[in-house]
């Protein structure tokens, strides 16, 4: 027999498959060692690929073989990192306070500036022109299709906002019920949520079925070529 | 300097430097001795001498005796008195000092009647009266300008420590040499023919040994003017006794010639020991002075103890204690009636009186001689402040004092031990107590006098040395607590602790009771009981053990049927069902993409998925690859947030596009790991070659065929995006917004994904998408035939689906079911 590295690698992937199968019969050691494995090699991994990807090429290299201006703008970080590291020690943690100050302000600003250019305005001038019939038509839409497109986003999109207003007043019996237009825009509301979290759910389930297809295919291809090999 | 100066008597003028009135004879010089005698004021850091004079009390005329008892039984009472008559602290004299009687003495009686030779020995201050009696004009140029003196002192307080320290030297110096060399130097020339010179002191500094040689040398080069006067001095008056004329005649030849520079103490020439050495006349003279000391009482000294009044016989230099005090012309009589006192009593006498020799050699001309000095600046200063001291005239009573003409050959140790003679202790007394009565009498020398240097007694009584103050805070509290911060920091006992301290008053009570309205009241108590049931264990009853059970059971049995549908769909040979035939718009998009991408058109892949989505993304992707590989041949260049991306690239490179061969830095290039996150995207976006500049392998990327002629994110031809999470894909579509201009975006995402992207296809922010299995066997339908890992996922995929669609109607169906029964059963208990 000829112990080859598809085949150690195959008979490692079918017995880790197995490990993760068994939490069928809930939690368990098997499942507990397959997954502690997998979260060391996992962090073993990122370690690596941050010293020799990160470390290395942007931060060691420029400050050993860089020009002056490299020099510098490599020693920068270095100071904020070394900041970060004294976060270890309680009484000095207040150091990193400026570093980290840097990267949530800088990180901030980004996201929120990417945030509003890239998705807020965009979908917001989206929903509007699902409403240009003309638009619609130049790109294969029907003027129907393309108004009740709209219509449903326009409806789904306020009713989803209107379920969430929890504003309510008291009633004669007591109880705290919402204004009537939109406890009724509320439930219609509700359905497009419900029909937003089915989809997203059988999105999920199909990639999780994906995902034990092709395990099963991989169990399934090791052992042809385990007993064609045979 | 005037050329010349006006008489302040006679109102003539005088050639500048003159010191005595050429028609008058008055002095128009100031005198200043003081300040270059022993009597010269206190240097800063030097420390009063103590001196125990009370064994030479039997040795004491009768009249100082006489005095000396007054003052003890006045002590007590005199000194507070005269403390707050004056205003300053007048300490009293030592029990055991010589001339403590005559301090009191002075203290009893008014001050402004009190005598001035005992002023002088007592220390006590001239009165000011005189001074201010005299105008202006006189004491201009008797004393210099006014402010002469107050700035000396000012020049003393402002002195730094490290002159201070200098100053001390100096003082130690004086105590050996009475006075520093080159502070003589001013004024004093020695005689040329002088034959023996005192090595200076060990602890004389190198500076003043120089100092005090080229002055010597000047004295040579310049012999004094006055030596011939001296020798025309007429003969010593009758009354003077023998012994005191001829310590006068050493004396004279040494102040006619120049102020000693050894120190009295190191003076060989004046060492008893070292008597041996002086010539035999000189000898002789020291021991007959010293026998008649003793056996003979002066003149003078008579009369006081017969108790006449000395102070009307006294002469002028003995009422000057301070160089302040202008000497009037003293005539030959009073010069005659000097010559009755003793040597101790001439010591006490302020040395640059009426037996210092007169200085002829005008200053000016002393000057070039300084000059040539090499002495810094700063000794400059000082030495210009002490050669107006040195300056001072001789008094005009010398001129008259018929001593004689002194020695040539002698010493400068002689002459120093000489002026300590004329300033300190007697010498006599001294060796009286050290030397047996009956022991022959020992010649008078200053070996065993008080140097020079050391302070005069008034200067002592000044100065607080055994009393010092009482500390004020002392008095007020004990507590000697000294505090060290805040405002109160150095002081001492300002804030005394007092221990048991309490306070008075008793501290207002106030309620601590929340004030809270009953509307506030009934809010609280509503949040505390949601708070309290979400924390509170509800028992579900599905959940019993009997459904416990049959919940195991039923995700065993759903887990067999999903995977039997998947292992037969996987198993099965023959496809069950079709591919999809239809193409969504999102997928149509993604194809007119693959499709429409230049030849050979650099296009970068962000590959930004997890591990465990591998399977089902590398079956939406490769399709897409696969086509677009196999129509337009792109350079692909992969990058990835994600730190596992970089081996998922190599990963499906190798996997599902190995038949293409497509080798890494030549058709494709693995830029690997981009960290930061949406900075780093950012960062990318803005400029790829700062952001990412190096490959997987650490070599220069943007060197490598997969980069040729790109510089900026717009330069590629697509943009790729490869990932199992919305957020990923969002954040890329943000980042790239205003960066990636006009070039085409696909998404190929997971299934779960799917709904989160598909909006920004709507929004034509994407130009394409690609979910999950689905959207990779549409690609596939539409990849020219080529088969796929799709096609073999597909009956899989649709019998799971299939059965996930009934599983989910049934349970439906059964939930349904047992809400009417409940219902039902509900309605029935009604």
């Amino acid at each position: 027999m000829i112990f080859q590295p598809d085949l150690i690698t195959g008979v490692i992937s079918f017995i880790f498959t197995l490990l993760i199968f068994s939490y069928l019969i809930g939690d368990n050691p098997l499942f507990r060692i397959a997954v502690y494995i997998f979260v060391g090699v996992s962090a073993g991994y990122v370690a690596a690929i941050a010293l020799w990807q990160v470390i290395v090429p942007r931060l060691a290299y420029p400050l050993v073989f860089g020009s002056m201006n490299e020099k510098i703008f490599a020693a920068i970080p270095l100071l904020g990192s070394l900041f970060i590291l004294l976060k270890v020690s309680s009484r000095m943690a207040g150091v990193a306070r400026m570093t980290m100050a840097f990267l949530v302000g800088t990180g901030a600003a980004v996201i929120v500036a990417g945030a509003v250019m890239g998705t807020l305005i965009p979908q917001v001038g989206a929903t509007i022109n699902f409403f240009d019939l003309n638009a619609a038509v130049a790109v294969g839409i029907s003027k129907g299709e393309a108004f009740g497109n709209g219509l449903v986003v326009l409806f789904g999109a306020i009713f989803s906002l209107v379920y969430f207003h929890f504003g309510a007043s008291p009633k004669a019996d007591g109880s705290m019920r919402r204004f009537g237009l939109i406890e009724i825009a509320a439930w219609v509301g509700r359905i497009f949520i419900g029909i937003t979290l089915g989809a997203i759910f059988a999105g999920v389930y199909a990639a999780a079925l994906t995902a034990l297809i092709e395990r099963i295919a991989s169990i399934i291809n090791f052992f042809s070529n385990l007993f064609g090999n045979f | 300097m005037a050329d010349s100066i006006k008489c302040p008597v006679c109102g003539e003028n005088n050639p500048a430097g003159q010191e005595f009135c050429q028609y008058c004879q008055s002095r128009l010089q100031p005198i200043t001795g003081s300040l270059k005698s022993p009597d010269a004021p206190i240097r800063p850091g030097q420390a009063p001498t103590k001196k125990n004079t009370a064994e030479l009390e039997p040795v004491l005329p009768q009249w100082l005796r006489d005095a000396r008892d007054s003052s003890r039984n006045n002590e007590d009472e005199d000194v507070p008195q005269s403390s707050q008559k004056t205003g300053k602290t007048r300490p009293a004299a030592p029990a055991e000092d010589l001339l403590a009687g005559l301090q009191s003495q002075s203290s009893d009686g008014d001050e402004d009647e009190m005598p001035d030779w005992l002023a002088s020995i007592t220390g006590t201050a001239p009165t000011p009266k005189k001074n201010q009696a005299e105008s202006s004009e006189a004491r201009r140029v008797e004393l210099g300008d006014k402010n002469d003196f107050a700035q000396e002192e000012t020049s003393d307080e402002d002195t730094p420590s490290w002159l201070a320290g200098l100053t001390e030297n100096k003082a130690q110096a004086n105590e050996k040499d009475e006075l520093t060399d080159w502070f003589r130097n001013a004024d004093d020339f020695k005689p040329a023919e002088q034959p023996a010179k005192t090595p200076p002191a060990d602890d004389t500094p190198d500076w003043l040994r120089r100092m005090a040689t080229a002055d010597e040398d000047t004295g040579k080069a310049q012999p004094p003017s006055f030596e011939a006067s001296a020798n025309d001095f007429p003969p010593p008056a009758p009354e003077t006794p023998d012994w005191l004329r001829g310590i006068e005649d050493k004396a004279q030849s040494v102040d006619s010639a120049v102020f000693a520079e050894s120190t009295a103490g190191e003076s060989e020439a004046f060492d008893p020991l070292s008597s041996g050495e002086l010539p035999a006349w000189l000898n002789d003279q020291a021991e007959n002075a010293a026998k008649r000391a003793q056996d003979t009482t002066p003149k003078w000294l008579k009369n006081e103890e017969a108790g006449m009044p000395a102070t009307g016989e006294l002469p002028a230099w003995l009422s000057s204690s301070e160089d302040t005090v202008p000497l009037p012309p003293v005539s030959q009589k009073n010069a005659d009636a000097l010559g009755d006192l003793p040597d101790w009593l001439k010591a006490s006498a302020p040395q640059t009186s009426i037996f210092e020799q007169p200085e002829e050699t005008p200053a000016a001309e002393v000057e070039p001689a300084e000059a040539s000095f090499d002495s810094p600046d700063w000794l400059n200063a000082f030495k210009d402040a002490e050669t107006f001291a040195s300056d001072e005239p001789a008094p005009a009573l010398e001129k008259d004092i018929p001593f004689d003409a002194p020695p040539a050959f002698a010493g400068d140790s002689q002459a120093s031990a000489t002026d300590n003679l004329f300033t300190e202790m007697p010498d006599w007394l001294s060796s009286a107590m050290e030397l047996p009565a009956s022991s022959s009498p020992t010649p008078i020398t200053n070996a065993d006098a008080i140097a020079p240097g050391e302070l005069p007694s008034w200067v002592q009584a000044m100065r607080p040395v055994d009393a010092p103050l009482p500390s004020p805070f002392s008095s007020f509290s004990s507590d000697q607590t000294l505090e060290s911060r805040g405002a109160l920091a150095g002081l001492q006992g300002v804030l005394p602790a007092a221990p048991g301290f309490t306070p008075t008053s008793k501290p207002k009570a106030y309620s601590i009771r929340l004030q809270a309205t009953d509307e506030q009241q009934a809010h609280a108590a509503l949040l505390e009981q949601i708070l309290a049931a979400e924390t509170a264990p509800v028992p579900i009853a599905s959940y019993s053990s009997l459904i416990l059970r049959a919940s195991r059971g039923l995700r065993w049995f759903l887990f067999f049927v999903i995977f039997a549908a998947v292992t037969f769909g996987l198993s099965v040979g023959a496809p069950i069902f079709s591919m999809p035939l239809g193409v969504p718009r999102e997928i149509g998009g993604a194809l007119n993409v693959a499709r429409s991408i230049p030849e050979n058109a650099p296009v970068l892949v962000a590959m930004d998925y997890e591990a465990s989505r591998v399977g089902e993304m590398e079956v939406a992707a490769a399709p897409f690859f696969d086509q677009m590989i196999l129509l337009k041949h792109p350079r692909l260049t992969f990058i990835s947030t994600n730190e596992t991306g970089s081996v998922l690239t190599e990963r499906f490179i190798s996997g599902p596009l190995a038949g293409h061969n497509y080798e890494n830095r030549i058709t494709y290039l693995n830029l690997g790991y981009l960290p930061g996150g949406q900075l780093g995207i950012r960062a990318f976006s803005l400029n790829p070659r700062a952001a990412s500049p190096l490959d997987m392998s650490l070599q220069p990327a943007w060197a490598s065929a997969p980069l040729e002629g790109v510089a900026t994110l717009s330069q590629f031809a697509a943009l790729v995006l490869v990932t199992d999470s919305a957020d990923a894909a969002r954040v890329w579509i943000e980042q790239t917004e205003s960066t990636r201009g006009e070039i085409p975006v696909v998404v190929i995402s997971s299934a779960q994904a799917a709904p989160m992207i598909q909006p920004y296809f709507d929004s034509q922010q994407i130009n394409g998408v690609v979910a999950g299995l689905y959207g990779g066997a549409v690609f596939e339908q539409n990849n020219a035939g080529r088969p796929g890992v799709a096609r073999n996922y597909w009956d899989a995929y649709s019998l799971g689906m299939l059965l996930a669609m009934s599983l989910a109607l049934g349970g439906g169906l059964w939930n349904l079911a047992l809400g009417l029964r409940d219902r039902a059963s509900a309605r029935e208990a009604k």
